[in-house]
């Protein structure tokens, strides 16, 4: 006689997510970054606008502060990302 | 597969000793053995609890999972809980899921917490729990089990796997359970639920993302506020030398101290309101503990509490019956999560 067990995992619910296709180019493209609030996320997000700016051509980033780095985008702050064509999520540590 | 009154996928195996190895293959334990959450066992459970499957416990909105009555009725049956635990393990994940723990920002933290778990009221009795010697550790099958199907649902459900969400640097043993009564019975004070607003005679439990407890001794005295002094030294030093950010501490406090509390006259709220005054550092203070890079960033001079108010500090009445001891528990990140109380319902 043999045991019927159950799996104890869980996927999420809704709508399979999947990555967005990569652009074929930056130039003139614009591009979201949401600042996380994690320590350093400013001068980072700093550096890499320029070199978005300056290298590759981002024609303009939308720059937002999330009130809190340990819950979900705020959804006026996900609203406004829409516009944009990349979207640079968060920072870790 | 086959057909099952469950959304879960069933596994056939040919004894428990191959279930263990199939979830112990597919990551789905604590590193320790299952017991194997069976149909059979599953649906006990859940019959225990007056819970159908497919009940939704709770949400955690980051990683969109649904946790239902059915994954948390497997994890309780994994972590080889008795099905009358059950109403228990709910009530923990339904505090957990509230706003204000913020379930996914202290899983996923590098800062390497844990759920630690205060049960109060009735139910502690009739399941046996201990809230006396060793209580931050083994010391019954409830308390072990009870928190090890919290880590099981963190780590199956909302995909808590380290080194994946689970980004912990170093995390601390209460990941794997920890998960206390308190002593109500040997306790001249009001039980933690009451004073957080739970029907007196009412089982409920109480949720906290703490850092590793730091135990603390005292045996050299008989004035209350030196007994605090001791405490509230510990507290500074996790201001100093982890977070000086403010939010919820626990005190587990045996029945050595609480003698002490109790004949001064001092009840819970007399020590959450010295606490509150004593338990502070100057920004300067870091100056001592290596940090010198940053005290200078701001005004050194300015106060940093450990609470926000007096209402902060969770004190629980724990532990065994000798010993001038004592512990504090110090929070995952300030107030960026909050203790969360919720009454059982079953």
């Amino acid at each position: 006689m043999t045991l019927r067990v159950l799996n104890p995992t869980q996927s999420a619910h809704g709508e399979v997510l999947r990555m967005a296709p990569p652009l074929a180019s930056l130039n003139g493209a614009v591009v979201g970054m949401i600042d996380n609030a994690k320590i350093g996320t400013k001068q980072l997000f700093d550096f890499i606008e320029e070199i978005l700016r300056k290298e590759h051509g981002v024609r303009e980033c939308i720059r937002r502060r999330k009130p809190d780095a340990t819950r979900p985008v705020p959804k006026p702050m996900l609203m406004e990302m829409s516009g944009a064509d990349a979207v640079l999520a968060a920072t870790g540590d | 597969m086959s057909s099952t009154p469950f959304a879960s996928e069933v596994f056939e195996v040919l004894d428990a000793a191959e279930a263990n190895e199939l979830y112990q293959r597919n990551g789905w334990t604590d590193g320790l053995p299952i017991v194997p959450p069976t149909e059979d066992a599953v649906a006990r459970f859940l019959a225990a609890a007056k819970l159908d499957a497919a009940n939704v416990i709770g949400v955690e909105p980051v990683r969109r999972r649904s946790i239902t009555a059915e994954k948390v009725a497997i994890a309780a049956v994994m972590a080889g809980c008795l099905p009358e635990y059950l109403p228990v393990v709910v009530a923990i994940m339904k505090a957990m899921c509230q706003p204000e723990y913020a379930l996914h920002g202290s899983t996923a933290s590098t800062g390497g917490s844990a759920p630690f778990i205060v049960v109060n009221g009735p139910v502690r009795l009739a399941l046996g729990m201990n809230a006396t010697h060793n209580v931050l550790a083994n010391g019954s099958r409830a308390n072990a089990t009870i928190g090890r199907s919290v880590r099981l649902i963190l780590l199956n459900v909302l995909g808590g796997i380290p080194g994946q969400l689970d980004r912990s640097t170093l995390g601390h043993p209460g990941k794997f359970t920890f998960c206390v009564a308190e002593d109500e019975e040997d306790s001249p004070w009001l039980p933690l639920s009451v004073e957080r607003g739970v029907a007196a005679g009412a089982s409920a439990v109480t949720a906290m993302q703490v850092e590793s407890p730091h135990q603390i001794m005292n045996e050299w005295t008989h004035d209350p506020k030196e007994i605090l002094d001791t405490y509230a030294a510990a507290m500074r030093s996790n201001l100093l030398t982890y977070s000086i950010w403010e939010g919820n501490y626990a005190f587990v406090i045996p029945r050595q101290h609480r003698e002490i509390f109790a004949a001064a006259g001092w009840s819970k709220q007399n020590i959450r309101d010295y606490v509150f005054e004593v338990a502070h550092v100057k920004r300067s203070d870091w100056r001592t503990v290596g940090k010198a890079a940053i005290a200078g960033r701001k005004d050194e001079d300015k106060i940093y509490r450990a609470l926000r108010s007096p209402d902060d500090l969770l004190v629980i009445a724990a532990g065994g019956p000798a010993g001038g001891f004592g512990a504090i528990l110090p929070p995952w990140y300030g107030k960026k999560s909050l203790a969360v109380t919720m009454p059982l319902t079953t």
